[in-house]
């Protein structure tokens, strides 16, 4: 593919996901704190219903039209530690990577900070990446998913999965509807902004 | 475009609609969405402008070579571009820094608040650096291929987020 018909496409779908970052809020720092209080099940309830999603959607294309997939390796040092960093810095942060932007987007000013940090970042791993990995590369079990050690095809293991996960959602819903949810967000999900401002903005001007 | 004025979507419908997007990302890009690869694309760029070896650095050649992490720069540019008309769409722009930084840490100064995100930021991308991916990638994408180490860095990521979390006042 030519890289002109990559950045394309790139811009194209990552104008959609932008879209639904906004659109759910969970582009929101306080609706990824509040998911790390459990306060707020916004961020859990899209990642939930995007795996699902994504699990149908790999089971139809490996299964049925042969699509390679890409695993990550289970390389236990850094994904433990890795992740337990990237989880103290999503808290900071009040972003991940892909949603740092989505702030931008939105207007929020400290997200340039986060987006400059953040290559600041890459910068001293790419310096030091030999220092990196001979401190955390370790436990590598190789590129494995759950159906190398399940019997089951991959399309079969994703389609329980995905059945899983969309019962583990009907759950959630119950325990934390989202109409309580959308109430605890800095700009409220719905209704109009003469609301959240606590004046009327449209209709007769004020006495 | 009443999807785009619309105030907000349901979380499960922005999942669905994130989802989807894997179909374009495996048929087209041979690749799973993610995002914290870019951060290395735009690292390779600027560490060359002070240092021309930067580009002998195999990791930063190798992010500022292929066409995937064109494509993948290109998304979170879009992801911005999205983000901005959604919120122009719908009234939503937002200004400053979320409020809900005063409720939990009580920073009332932008300032203070962009040298938290700049910390915040540079801690995001060694994490991701080193466990080789993000939510996006680890999380979203891993989960959906049923990687065994994806779920371990979901669980991980969660696990530092609650620790980090708990120093903050509810909100």
């Amino acid at each position: 593919m030519s890289l002109f018909f990559m950045i394309v496409l790139g811009l194209v779908m990552g104008l959609v996901f932008g879209v639904a970052l906004e659109k759910s809020r969970v582009m929101e720092p306080g609706v990824l704190v509040g998911q790390f209080q459990f306060r707020n099940f916004i961020m859990l309830k899209m990642f939930l219903s995007a795996t699902a999603t994504g699990l149908v959607v790999l089971a139809v294309l490996n299964g049925v039209f042969d699509v390679p997939l890409h695993p990550k390796a289970a390389a236990w040092g850094p994904v433990v530690i890795g992740g337990l960093i990237l989880g103290i810095g999503i808290a900071l942060a009040g972003a991940c990577p892909g949603t740092a932007l989505a702030q931008i987007g939105a207007g929020y000013k400290d997200a340039w900070a986060v987006v400059a940090g953040g290559i600041l970042g890459a910068i001293v791993y790419g310096y030091n990446i030999d220092w990196f990995k001979s401190v955390l590369d370790f436990g590598d079990a190789g590129k494995i998913t759950f159906a190398d050690l399940i019997p089951l095809p991959f399309w079969a293991l994703a389609l329980l999965a995905a059945a899983g996960l969309i019962a583990l959602m009907v759950v959630l819903e119950r325990l934390s509807p989202s109409a309580i949810e959308n109430g605890r967000c800095d700009v409220p999900m719905e209704g109009p902004d003469e609301d959240r401002l606590g004046h009327q903005v449209h209709g007769q001007p004020a006495e | 475009m009443d999807i785009l004025t619309k105030k907000s979507w349901s979380p499960y419908a922005a999942g669905v609609v994130i989802g989807l997007l894997q179909i374009p990302a495996f048929l087209l890009v041979d690749t799973a969405l993610g995002a914290s690869s870019s951060f290395v694309t735009a690292a390779a760029w600027v560490a060359g402008l002070f240092d021309p070896a930067a580009a002998q650095i195999d990791y930063f050649a190798k992010y500022m070579t292929s066409s995937k992490y064109y494509w993948q720069s290109a998304l979170v540019i879009g992801i911005a571009l999205g983000a901005f008309l959604s919120a122009k769409a719908s009234g939503t722009e937002r200004a400053s820094f979320a409020p809900s930084w005063t409720k939990m840490t009580g920073i009332r100064s932008l300032t203070v608040r962009m040298v938290m995100g700049f910390a915040g930021g540079f801690v995001l991308l060694i994490g991701a650096r080193i466990a080789g991916g993000c939510t996006s990638g680890h999380g979203i994408s891993g989960m959906a291929q049923l990687a065994v180490g994806s779920t371990v860095a979901v669980a991980t990521m969660f696990a530092g987020g609650i620790l980090m979390s708990l120093a903050y006042k509810k909100i």
